[in-house]
């Protein structure tokens, strides 16, 4: 059984896998995710994401060149399917519904910076 | 941005093996990506580090292999079949495998106990951190049989000082032996002499006390964690002050003691935690070297500090700078020899060597060891004992294999016409004796439990402290060993077996022979030569030990306890335990007779010049003579300590005969002179022979002087008048805490004294037998296991002579013919060598029973027997099979 609805980890990938078309792969995607949210992300971790994307059918991949600094060997690039971006788009979607509905002063008050 | 380094090569090694294939181009590409970046932010180092533990992080399902994602080669393949059909075999054949498998066990047990014992002797002093640069230095005089572990005092400064090579060296002054006194609490207390750089040699964490400035100053001492535990109990040792009363105790325990002497007040500076840590060197405390001067002062110990003639009192230990070698440290040790003993006539040829302390245990035979071991050489011998063993186990294995090629003829051939090369074959066969190897192992560490067990209640292991614990290392090497002796084994059989010619087998399988018969019937026979050279080596002991054990010692021992003194004065330890109820006298004595102590003098008639007679020399008082039972045969008795006395001396008619007199009667009131003092001695009287010396180390009776010298006794001899010995002994007790309420009372009966020095004896007997059970019990598997193939083999044949009127005698006969024949000739080879190979040892031991052809044939009828027994089970049962059956089962 293929699960079709996504993790929170495997949405902000996908969501970064978006965001760094067409050059993601993951290392990279592993270093604008520690970036962002200010945690240590291995590229283990992201790995291990990317296969449960992949098998879901949100990303496709195909081989990159190969560079000098892998040692000579080639990276996997992934892109968003069409698949990806619907679920992305239906997850925002819900999350903007809600925020629509939150009424004023119903959330305590914290100041972002 | 190039890799200047290579990451780390056995982790992308790892990384292959793990990941999967369709994975491992990415994932090894980020990981080396990741270490570009990682060697320019935290250097080379870190990034080394980085990558391993990253790529151990990869460890993650989705990376690893599946099953289904790589193919089983071919070998594997093949590998599984092989084993599916030992495995098969194993089962099929119960007998047989049990037959290989018990004999391998057994015979693995045996190795796996020596494996376990150098292992424990190899545990010691590994943890002391420079243990591969410290020597010990061994003092070697010309003529001695064996090298001296002690050296002279002043050596261990004089390496330091003068050679370059050595860092530091260390000695270890022997003399500390008595009580250690804290407020109410006695502790007896062993040890040695030492100064700070003893903690720069060795490695001995200190629980308390600084390593630096324990030993430093004069009257201080560390202890051991354990003289710590029952001197202060619960309190703080460090800084206590203890009073010493030196007994001159032995080092390695035992002995009665000397009279007690105060040697003053130490603190303690140091308490050593050694629990956990063996070492070759066995002590409870350690005294600074600086006390030594006012023990020389006062006259407690003599000043060897400059004395390089004398090399019996200390330990010299040296530690090498890293880039030294051993033989620096020799060519220094010659170049001392030279220079100390060049002028001194009776130390012509002394030299020094070093011995690396890895190598201390087990190590050679040395004198005046710091410790109890077995030599290197037990090992060899008991070593070569369970290598014959266990080679007997193997031939078995290869015996049964060959017999059994028939059965297996057909396989072959069926697996060589389907392509199989004999290197295959070869392979199959070796991993059937390799599994077999290892079921032994299985069934072996269970027998190890109880062989361990009964090997550490031997007599021998109370002086031994073997600690036989078992570890990884230990396992690993017990399954190293077992697949060398799965190879060993099925290596002859697997050639043979491969060789067979598929077409030939596949015609007609009746016609091969099942291996040569000649090469086997040699196993087997060798296995009962070698069996029955065992039983008659362990009867013989076994009578040897008998014999001592009735030994006529010519005086009795009936009912008599030794006591030692233990420091108190004779006089009045005789006068308090004369009156206890049920004593019937008392006497006293230097050392007991027989129990390897003994003394000498060399005595000549006094104004002569003749050659000295050498006389052993037995100070004992008045009532010895009596106590023991032996008769005066001329003359009278010692006369009780006074201010003459010590000028009467009773002899033993061997002295009578040394000195070439007729009669003892004219012995009676010779004057002699010793070579050692002065006093003159007269002979008073004349004593039956009775024994000094053990019987094992000499056959005849040396002559002998009784003294009576009250300075000089360590023991009271007490003989108990009535019947109630136990009760006397308590009545004994009771008052000994009247006499000496520190030292707890100690006896020991005599006649469990003269038997206890025949222990080791029984404990040889014990080993030898027990592997002369192993050799015939192996041996004799392997007779049964031959017979139970013959037999089968020739189930028709025996049908077929029983119709045609065969009696059941005559086949059993015919059926144990050949077997008959292979033990007959074993006895007609081992009978002999059996009697040639003890006679080599015998002739040498003093006091031997005599080696009578009555041995032999016990052994031969043992032998005998026991294969009778196998063989007939086999055959008789064979013979009396209704042949119906048999003929039926075509």
């Amino acid at each position: 059984m293929r699960r079709s609805d996504l993790g929170e980890f495997e949405e902000v990938v996908l969501l970064t896998v978006a965001v760094l078309t067409p050059e993601a792969y993951s290392v990279v995607i592993a270093e604008e995710l520690e970036q962002q949210t200010g945690k240590t992300i291995t590229t283990g971790a992201v790995h291990a994401a990317l296969q449960r994307l992949e098998n879901k059918g949100f990303v496709k991949s195909e081989m990159g060149e190969a560079t000098p600094e892998r040692g000579g060997r080639r990276k996997r690039i992934f892109m968003v399917t069409v698949a990806g971006s619907r679920i992305l788009h239906e997850v925002r979607e819900v999350r903007n519904s809600l925020w629509d509905r939150i009424a004023p002063q119903s959330l305590p008050q914290i100041n972002i910076a | 941005m190039m890799n200047k380094f290579q990451p780390p090569q056995f982790a992308d090694r790892l990384l292959e093996y793990f990941c999967a294939a369709h994975l491992l181009e990415e994932v090894q590409g980020d990981l080396h990506e990741l270490y570009g970046q990682w060697v320019e932010q935290h250097g080379v180092k870190k990034a080394r580090w980085l990558y391993i533990w990253h790529t151990l992080k990869f460890f993650r399902p989705f990376v690893l292999k599946r099953k289904e994602l790589h193919n089983p080669t071919p070998q594997t393949m093949m590998l599984h079949n092989y084993l599916k059909v030992s495995i098969r075999n194993v089962l099929k054949y119960k007998t047989f495998s049990f037959i290989n498998v018990f004999g391998l066990a057994v015979a693995l047990s045996v190795c796996m106990l020596i494996i376990l014992m150098l292992a424990d002797q190899k545990g010691y002093d590994q943890f002391h951190v420079k243990k591969d640069r410290i020597y010990r230095i061994l003092a070697e005089p010309k003529d001695a049989k064996a090298p001296y572990a002690t050296t002279p005092v002043p050596l261990a400064n004089t390496l330091k000082n003068d050679y370059p090579a050595i860092e530091a060296s260390t000695h270890l002054i022997q003399g500390v032996g008595g009580e250690a006194i804290y407020q109410q609490r006695m502790a007896e207390m062993r040890g040695f002499f030492a100064d700070t750089s003893f903690f720069d040699v060795f490695s001995y964490p200190l629980a308390k006390g600084n390593s630096q400035t324990a030993l430093q100053a004069p009257n201080t001492m560390v202890i051991t964690q354990a003289l710590a535990t029952s001197l202060f109990q619960e309190e703080d040792p460090l800084g206590k002050t203890v009073e010493w009363i030196d007994r001159r105790l032995p080092l390695l325990g035992g002995g009665p003691g000397d009279i007690s002497v105060p040697w003053g007040l130490y603190t303690v500076t140091g308490v050593i935690d050694n629990k956990n840590h063996k070492s070759h060197l066995t002590f409870d405390v350690l005294i600074s070297s600086a006390s030594l001067p006012v023990l020389y002062a006062e006259g407690k110990m003599t000043d060897l500090s400059n004395d390089w003639p004398n090399h019996f009192q200390c330990y010299t230990y040296a530690l090498l700078y890293p880039e030294s070698n051993i033989q620096d440290l020799t060519a220094s040790l010659h170049d001392i020899a030279q220079r100390q003993y060049a002028g001194l006539e009776d130390r012509e040829d002394f030299q020094f060597s070093a011995q690396p302390l890895m190598d201390i245990t087990p190590g050679p035979i040395l004198g005046n060891a710091p410790n109890h071991g077995l030599p290197l050489v037990a090992y060899y011998v008991l070593a070569s004992l369970a290598l014959i063993i266990m080679l007997s186990a193997c031939l078995n294995y290869t015996n049964l294999s060959i017999a059994r090629a028939l059965t297996r003829a057909k396989e072959i051939g069926v697996r060589k016409v389907t392509g199989a090369l004999r290197k295959d074959l070869v392979y199959q066969f070796l991993s059937e004796s390799m599994m077999t190897a290892l079921l032994a192992l299985g069934l072996a560490i269970v027998l190890l439990f109880f062989l361990k067990n009964a090997f550490m209640d031997l007599w021998i292991n109370r002086h031994l402290r073997f600690e036989l614990q078992e570890n990884m290392i230990v396992y690993s090497i017990f399954v190293g060993f077992a697949l060398i002796i799965g190879l060993f084994a099925g290596f002859y059989p697997a050639l043979f077996l491969s060789k067979y010619r598929p077409v030939k087998v596949l015609k007609n399988i009746g016609n091969i022979q099942p291996g040569k018969l000649g090469l086997r019937r040699v196993i087997s026979t060798s296995q009962f030569i070698i069996s029955l050279c065992f039983i008659v080596t362990s009867l013989l002991i076994y009578r040897q030990f008998k014999h001592f054990l009735a030994f006529d010692y010519g005086f009795s021992t009936e009912h008599i306890i030794n006591v030692p003194l233990q420091g108190n004065d004779y006089q009045l330890v005789t006068n308090e335990l004369q009156s206890v109820a049920g004593v019937s006298t008392v006497s006293a004595s230097e050392y007991i007779p027989a129990t390897g102590t003994n003394n000498g003098t060399s005595l000549r008639k006094a104004g002569s010049e003749e050659e000295y007679t050498y006389f052993i020399s037995l100070p004992a008082d008045e009532n010895f003579v009596e106590n023991l039972e032996v008769d005066i045969v001329a003359g009278k008795d010692l006369p009780p300590a006074g201010t003459a006395s010590e000028r009467f001396i009773v002899v033993n008619e061997a002295a009578v005969k040394a000195f070439g007199y007729a009669s003892p009667a004219e012995m009676v009131g010779l004057v002699l002179d010793s070579k050692w003092d002065s006093t003159d001695l007269e002979v008073i009287g004349v004593v039956e022979d009775f024994r000094i010396d053990l019987p094992m180390n000499r056959d005849e009776t040396r002559p002998m002087m009784l003294r009576n010298q009250p300075d000089l006794f360590r023991y009271v001899n007490i003989k108990i008048a009535s019947g109630d010995l136990s009760g006397t002994v308590a009545r004994l007790a009771e008052k000994w805490k009247n006499i000496d309420p520190v030292h707890p009372f100690q006896y020991e009966f005599y006649d469990q004294q003269l038997a206890a020095t025949h222990q080791g004896i029984l404990d040889i007997v014990t080993i030898i037998s027990f592997i002369a059970f192993l050799a015939i019990t192996i041996a004799c598997l392997g007779l049964l296991g031959m017979a139970i193939y013959t037999t089968e083999r020739r189930t028709k044949e025996v049908g077929i002579r029983k119709v045609l009127g065969a009696k059941t005698f005559s086949i059993a006969l015919l059926l144990s013919q050949s077997f008959l024949k292979m033990l007959l000739i074993s006895i007609g080879i081992a009978a002999p060598l059996s009697y040639f190979l003890n006679n080599f040892w015998l002739q040498y031991l003093p006091n031997r029973v005599d080696f009578g052809i009555g041995t032999i044939v016990a052994g031969t009828l043992l032998l005998l027997v026991l294969g009778g027994i196998t063989i007939g089970s086999q055959t008789i049962r064979a013979a009396q099979r209704n042949p119906v059956d048999s003929l039926r089962d075509e």
